[in-house]
């Protein structure tokens, strides 16, 4: 039954629309940026009127960028490379420690488990400056410096927590006795893992990898102090753009548009699982 | 290579002719421009080659660290000459500058061995060298067997030797006693006015000459040009914010950052001088600034003169050079001053950013290392540098006396040779030289910004922040 108002719907509307607003016209003003030069952009006052241009994007494509102090190469696309690769890598790597863990947590009480989960998610709680130093020495050492596998490595200190507390909770909310009557059915655990447990928490399991990949795609210290440029993900690359001879305005609101879509994309694929997916492992029954 | 293109060439790098005789002559045989610069290039450095063994280390490989800059640009666009000349492979990390020292400061103190060789400001040896994490390049420039006999280091500007060296004393003298070269000067900034000539000439004002006039003249553009405020400066929470304009002004009424006072550190920014040239810079920011200028840093004020969002700069002249072309809505119609801020002063007293190289301790190439340092600091890559591209300001008597750089910029550029030959002479750092240097200058800017906020009185604000200072030094046992 619907007890709403004409009233109250336009209100709820013009609020809704100015909530929109607020949020979305950064990123459609973004938008119109990468469509223009430098000189429009820095209009005095601005206008929503210009004559759209594809230069920006061309510069980022073709990796030339011109400044005033002349012709300068840059490498976004492999930036944007580099960052599907890490943050792909690094979720998958991830969810094949992760999941298990997670599954282990949730079914088994054993000693020092919790301590162990605990300490686990206590990656998340320290300033990555704190430990990239050391980390830094030691990779020097084990000759992991500068590599994509080390990369990889040092990004589980963002993904697996996330993983596992989220899809911990998860299975957690899963009722064991459907795993319990398929065992009874004679089938390993290992058998209940793969055919029962993974399938049901799917949507976490989803969320949890999408919250990871966001998190991972963010990231820019790591890889800054861990790599040199050639491994440098999108978020240390756009940075390119502000050079001491001017900051090229036009080519970081195209860096931003052409970064945010793989993961906007990925999120309104994902949208479903995402909030199904955080809810219900969030929620205790 | 053709043998008649090259005995030309190489006749002009041994000054066996003049450049107007090489260029008719090179028409004469054809020679594209292109071409030319090549065969210029490859003759200067052959003549460079001559008398020194260039070949030492040939099949060794050099990996540099640098910031994103035009310094860096001309050096890569010229590195094939160096390449060819010594046999050594030269790879490159760059980085932009907002994360550049963050960079230097993890390689350096995780002791990697990555990097030979990296960009650096003379401020951050101040933390660099103590450290142990930079060779003195004394070690070098002093060897004969290491140094190419035409290096001639002493072509490079006193006050740039000098403010890139210290004895790891704190308040001791930059290139006093005892000196180490933490750092081999690469190129330079000054702080003078950059201005908008437009925007002057329909106000019918001349160029401030001193901090009255330039807080007369900002306030006006502000009241009568119709949109665009009087001057630029910064003044984000950084000690970024206090080098430039700021501390050239404030050495010229006397201010200085720190005192001697029985052998410790003390600060000297509650001093009158201090308080009064304060209170004035404040008050210029107040009626006359941007109007964010809290958030202010480098790219901020020159964005603001290229767009003619602002009348006039106070801070590096090399700032509104780059703004004076590209695609600037401003370009070409940037002037420039040079300012001395006390009338009472004899001499401005310009406060310099030195871009420099420094040789990673930790290096297992140092010698190498050693060898693109010397070429990439050489006169000969300097003049490249100057006509071709933009590595300006040259560290390099020489390149400052070339007349085919001067012209270049005469004709592009009013007033900039102008503005740096009245301010040179007594442009270093002034700065005293400690390890708290950052901490401390970027608290300097945060009590800067409280004080143009009205949220403290500019006396009050600066005998808090000297109490701040005096503590800190104190616990630092400086």
């Amino acid at each position: 039954m619907n007890h709403t108002s004409t009233a109250e719907r336009i209100i709820r509307g013009l609020l809704l629309t100015l909530v929109l607003l607020f949020f979305l016209f950064p990123i459609f003003w973004i938008f119109l940026m990468s469509f223009q030069t430098n000189e429009d952009i820095l209009r005095i006052p601005p206008s929503l009127f210009f004559t759209p241009t594809l230069e920006n994007y061309v510069a980022l494509i073709s990796g030339r960028l011109s400044t005033v102090a002349g012709d300068l190469d840059i490498a976004f696309m492999r930036n944007l490379w580099n960052s599907v690769l890490l943050s792909s890598l690094s979720v998958g790597v991830a969810l094949i420690l992760g999941v298990p863990a997670a599954y282990a947590f949730a079914r088994f009480k054993f000693r020092l488990g919790e301590n162990i989960a605990f300490t686990l998610l206590s990656f998340r709680f320290a300033p990555p400056l704190l430990v990239l130093l050391p980390l830094s020495l030691y990779f020097s050492e084990l000759g992991l410096s500068d590599t994509y596998l080390g990369l990889v490595w040092v990004y589980q200190l963002i993904a697996l927590p996330l993983i596992l507390w989220i899809v911990r909770g998860y299975f957690e909310d899963i009722s064991p006795d459907i795993e319990n009557a398929y065992r009874i059915d004679g089938h390993s655990w290992a058998k209940t893992f793969r055919k029962i447990a993974i399938p049901l928490a799917r949507p976490g399991i989803a969320a949890a990898s999408l919250l990871a990949f966001i998190f991972c795609w963010n990231n820019f210290v790591f890889a800054l102090v861990l790599a040199s440029a050639d491994k440098q993900p999108v978020t240390v690359g756009a940075l390119a753009f502000v050079t001491a001879s001017g900051i090229q305005y036009g080519q970081v609101a195209a860096a931003i548009v052409l970064s945010v879509t793989p993961t906007l994309l990925l999120a309104l694929y994902a949208q479903r699982y995402l909030v199904e997916g955080l809810s219900l492992g969030a929620v205790k029954g | 290579m053709y043998s008649r293109e090259q005995d030309l060439f190489k006749s002009y790098a041994a000054q066996k002719m003049s450049r107007r005789e090489l260029i008719e002559k090179s028409l004469k045989l054809g020679i594209a421009a292109g071409t030319a610069n090549f065969l210029l290039n490859s003759a200067s450095t052959a003549a460079m080659a001559a008398d020194f063994d260039w070949m030492k280390h040939k099949g060794k490989s050099v990996k540099l660290l640098l910031n994103k800059h035009p310094y860096a640009d001309a050096m890569i666009a010229n590195i094939d000459n160096f390449k060819a000349m010594t046999g050594v492979d030269v790879t490159y990390d760059i980085f932009p500058e907002d994360v550049y020292f963050d960079k230097v400061t993890a390689a350096l103190s995780s002791k990697s061995s990555q990097y030979d060789a990296f960009m650096t400001g003379a401020y951050q040896t101040w933390q660099y060298g103590p450290a142990g994490w930079i060779a003195d390049m004394n070690e070098y420039i002093g060897d004969p067997e290491k140094t190419n006999p035409n290096y001639n280091w002493d072509d490079v500007l006193p006050g740039l030797r000098a403010s890139t060296a210290w004895s790891g004393v704190p308040g001791a003298e930059l290139g006093g006693a005892d000196s180490k070269q933490w750092c081999i000067p690469w190129g330079f900034e000054l702080n003078n006015v950059a201005y908008n000539r437009k925007i002057f000439d329909k106000l019918g004002l001349a160029p401030p000459e001193n901090m009255a006039d330039m807080m007369e003249v900002a306030a006006k553009i502000t009241k009568d040009a119709g949109g665009p405020y009087g001057i630029g400066v910064r003044g984000s929470r950084s000690w970024a914010t206090i080098h430039p304009g700021f501390l050239s002004a404030y050495t010229n009424f006397g201010g200085k950052d720190l005192k001697q006072d029985g052998g410790k550190l003390r600060a000297a920014m509650d001093s009158a001088e201090s308080k009064a040239f304060t209170a004035q810079w404040v008050k210029m920011i107040q009626d006359s600034g941007p109007k964010d200028w809290a958030t202010y840093t480098w790219y901020q004020v020159g964005t603001d003169l290229g767009a003619g969002a602002s009348g006039m700069i106070y801070d590096a002249d090399i700032l509104g050079y780059f703004m004076n072309g590209g695609d600037n809505k401003e370009a070409g119609n940037l002037a420039y001053a040079s300012f001395k801020a006390n009338p009472d002063a004899a001499t401005p007293t310009s406060n310099v950013w030195i871009w420099s190289l420094a040789m990673s301790n930790f290096s297992k190439e140092k010698d190498a290392a050693w060898y693109f340092m010397q070429w990439a600091s050489s006169a000969d890559h300097g003049l490249f540098g100057a006509r071709k591209m933009d590595f300006v300001n040259p560290v390099r008597g020489a390149v400052w006396k070339d007349q085919e750089f001067r012209d270049r910029i005469a004709q592009s550029y009013p007033g900039y040779i102008e503005q740096y030959e009245a301010s040179a002479p007594d442009a270093k750092i002034y700065f005293t030289p400690q390890p708290l240097f950052s901490t401390l200058t970027t608290e300097w800017a945060a009590g800067l910004q409280k004080m143009v906020t009205k949220e403290v009185p500019v006396d009050e604000g600066l005998d808090q922040l000297a109490e701040s200072v005096n503590r800190q030094l104190k616990s630092a046992g400086l």
